[in-house]
């Protein structure tokens, strides 16, 4: 059987109108359109009028899109330095370096262990959170508003917030930890053993919400009889959420899980204000992290962007693997 | 009537257009790196003052974090936005003008008299006989100790890093259960610092960095591994477990608050924060004083570093020449001495005539903190301060500097020699990368 994505629109769309296939839709006491006769270039002028208006549009996003990746390619292959204009053809040179480069290797794997544990909570607590906020109680839409906090405030706040609580010296963390007596000497959250860890927590409490925001509207569409006719069939809450609630928001989730991905892993200034790159923060110096230091401190232009095109193909195999897998979601989504 | 009305109104807004555009003022950009509310105000008085004087020039100043300035500031120069002028390490001002993208100063220099700039800290920026930066002040790195508590204790002034831990370990201070409740010392992890102290230490181990004929990094020497060797013993014994993730100001509120006896880096305004933060009773020199920096087991002298950012003025900016006019106001001693006194321990004077002035030395601060003062002073009139990274002065006619600085492998070196690997094998690490480093950006020279 033929899902329904896989139909031919057009039919379904004109047994909804009730008029026969393959009719063009007119206004009142227009005539048919096939009905009509055209002069024979009308057709041509028509299409280069249409190709016209869009092209404004098209030639915006070949410069906003294609043209910075198609340079970030050509740049790969360069190797140059960051400001002075000096710039020599060395074809994949830059990629043979990286591919023998630890800290490449290394960076590669704090992006992927920062990325797979903050996708991974945010998720978690992003859901568990909107199906709370989809109840009614007393004070929802306070706390609907509290929880877009994080979200809402600029990184840099958010980070010097979080480094004054997780200061090992003067920190609140560690001030309770030890007054509740969990712990005898204070935890190092930004040394080099615990900053992985802080900065997974940070961003989790960063970005949750927008998972939140996500599946809470669609929440808000799944019809009530659903849930009331499976109640009468006396299914548990468990059920009732792997049966409707689930299924509802699948599409919506497999989008999340894409846009957060892809941020997640190409994540620049949380990691780079938690640790600049040095110190301590050299454990969590993450591919976007190492590439800005390529191009902007050990000022290799053409390293750094071959960092970014391997980024970029990453996440390209990685979404495109994602949609094969998931293809179903992906229609609804 | 209706047409003239529209008329006329037609002409106000095309006159007002063309005398917008007519009297459009020339916008000079200044980044520094004073970033101390008080400074940033005296700053802003100065330009306030200038633009009265040039009411065709606005002065836009951006006060960044130090440790942030090379990076914003490469940043700004790959976009082909660089600001008129700015602070810089010495080493930026070296690979800047060995690329040439610097203006000289030697009218500035003459304005305010070359024989008036402090011989100590000339050769910040001086290249071929001409200055390309002069600084806009002069500090050194001091080490702050608890003065009260070493008193107490009956401790000696360390002489060798031998000295200087043993001292450390005899501040620290533990709770019944055993806790520390006081380190012996603090340092910041930060890349920036990191740098600054391999530098510092490598000179006070009578090593080198570079090998100055060639250019080639010297990491493996063992002088420089002997530097490694002593992080590892300070790690081991007397910092606090998470030092590598504390900045600069964390280290500062580690001491005032005393959770930390000692600070290798601290610098003059240390004063200001310790006056701010410690107990009052204690917010004094008696209680928090310097000492002279121990030298290494290879050295045989101290050895400190100089916190002097020239300013540096871009000759493809939008306004090198207004830039450079306004620098000059700046430095006329009226104007110089309220941005002086902002910062009055660290912000020591580049113009001699100015350390003379009785309106700079009529200052409580300088009064009451003159012990940390004249630790600089001596730091600099003993030759014994060089800038970041620099162990010889002619190690600034290396066009690298910057980009070993901004690397992060000297950092790097220190972090894997503290996390375990012995130090050997760390210096030759940072070595290796090093050289690829430099060979990449073509100053292979050996």
């Amino acid at each position: 059987m033929a899902r329904p994505s896989d139909r031919d629109p057009q039919p379904a769309a004109s047994a909804r109108l009730d008029r026969p296939p393959g009719a063009a839709l007119v206004g009142p006491g227009l005539r048919p359109r096939a009905a009509r006769r055209r002069p024979a270039g009308w057709q041509q002028r028509h299409s280069l009028v249409g190709l016209l208006t869009i092209a404004p549009a098209l030639v915006l996003i070949l410069a906003l899109t294609l043209y910075p990746v198609a340079y970030s390619i050509w740049l790969s292959l360069l190797e140059k330095h960051s400001f002075f204009p000096q710039e020599r053809f060395v074809g994949l040179e830059n990629y043979r370096y990286l591919w023998g480069d630890p800290e490449f290797w290394t960076s590669l794997w704090y992006g992927v262990v920062y990325s797979f544990w903050t996708i991974l909570f945010q998720i978690i607590l992003g859901v568990a959170a909107a199906l709370i906020l989809n109840e009614t109680f007393l004070g929802r839409n306070l706390v609907r508003g509290i929880v877009l906090f994080p979200y809402m405030i600029p990184t840099i706040v958010a980070v010097i917030l979080w480094k004054w609580l997780l200061n090992d010296t003067y920190g609140v963390i560690n001030y309770w930890l030890l007054a509740l007596g969990i712990g005898r000497e204070p935890i190092s959250w930004l040394g080099a053993d615990h900053i992985m860890l802080s900065l997974v927590l940070v961003s989790i409490w960063q970005f949750f919400p927008f998972v939140l925001l996500s599946i809470l509207a669609r929440l808000q569409t799944i019809p009530e009889e659903l849930y009331e006719a499976a109640k009468v069939d006396g299914a548990s809450p468990l059920r009732r959420f792997t049966h409707i609630t689930l299924p509802q928001i699948r599409g919506i989730l497999f989008v999340v899980i894409l846009l957060r991905s892809i941020w997640m892993f190409t994540k620049f200034d949380t990691v780079w204000l938690m640790g600049e790159g040095a110190g301590a923060g050299r454990f969590i110096r993450t591919l976007p992290v190492y590439a800005y230091m390529r191009t902007l401190t050990y000022y290799q232009a053409g390293l750094g962007a071959a960092l970014a095109v391997i980024m970029f193909a990453i996440l390209v195999v990685c979404t495109v693997i994602y949609f094969g897998l998931f293809r179903e979601e992906a229609d609804i989504g | 009537m209706r047409r003239g009305a529209l008329i006329t109104c037609l002409a106000v807004i095309l006159g007002m257009s063309a005398s917008a555009w007519g009297g459009e003022k020339k916008v000079v950009r200044i980044w520094h790196t004073e970033t101390e509310p008080q400074s940033v105000a005296a700053f802003q008085q100065i330009i306030q003052d200038f633009e009265k004087l040039h009411p065709d020039i606005t002065v836009k100043q951006e006060a960044l974090a130090w440790g942030d300035l090379e990076a914003k500031l490469t940043a700004a120069l790959a976009a082909g936005a660089p600001p008129d002028a700015s602070h810089g390490q010495a080493v930026t001002c070296a690979s800047f003008y060995a690329k040439g993208l610097l203006r000289d100063q030697e009218d500035i220099a003459a304005a305010i008299g070359r024989d008036n700039i402090w011989e100590a800290v000339r050769r910040q920026c001086l290249h071929d006989g001409k200055y390309y930066g002069i600084p806009h002040s002069a500090a050194t790195s001091l080490l702050i100790y608890r003065k009260d508590i070493f008193r107490q204790k009956g401790l000696k002034p360390p002489e060798t890093w031998d000295d200087f831990i043993k001292v450390a370990e005899a501040l620290m201070e533990r709770d019944a259960s055993g806790r520390v409740t006081r380190y012996g010392l603090s340092l910041p992890g930060v890349g920036l610092f990191i740098n600054i102290a391999v530098g510092e230490l490598t000179a006070a181990n009578g090593g080198r960095l570079f090998d100055l004929r060639t250019g080639r990094p010297t990491f493996t020497e063992k002088q420089v591994i002997e530097v490694l060797d002593f992080y590892k013993k300070l790690n081991d014994t007397v910092l606090p477990p998470g030092w590598l993730g504390h900045g600069y100001l964390d280290t500062f509120a580690n001491l005032a608050t005393g959770k930390a006896a000692m600070l290798y880096q601290g610098y003059g305004r240390g004063a200001g924060y310790i006056e701010k933060y410690a107990p009052k009773e204690m917010a004094n020199p008696e209680h928090f004083g310097v000492m002279v920096k121990p030298h290494g087991p290879s050295g045989k002298e101290t050895a400190a570093q100089i916190d002097a950012e020239p300013w540096m003025i871009f000759k493809n900016a939008k306004y090198p020449e207004e830039a450079a006019e306004f620098l000059k106001f700046f430095f006329k001693e009226e104007n110089y001495i309220k941005y002086l006194h902002t910062v009055p321990i660290h912000l020591l004077p580049t113009l001699k005539s100015v350390r003379a002035n009785p309106a700079y030395q009529a200052n409580a601060m300088v009064r009451k903190w003159k012990e940390w003062q004249d630790m600089q002073y001596r730091y600099f009139e003993t030759g014994r301060a060089k800038p970041t990274l620099i162990v010889e002065w002619d190690d600034l006619r290396l066009p690298f500097g910057l980009e070993i600085l901004g690397s992060g492998i000297v950092p790097d070196m220190v972090t894997d020699a503290v996390r375990g690997m012995p130090s050997a094998q760390a210096a030759a690490k940072a070595q290796a990368r090093a050289e690829e480093l430099i060979t990449k950006l073509g100053y292979k020279r050996w």
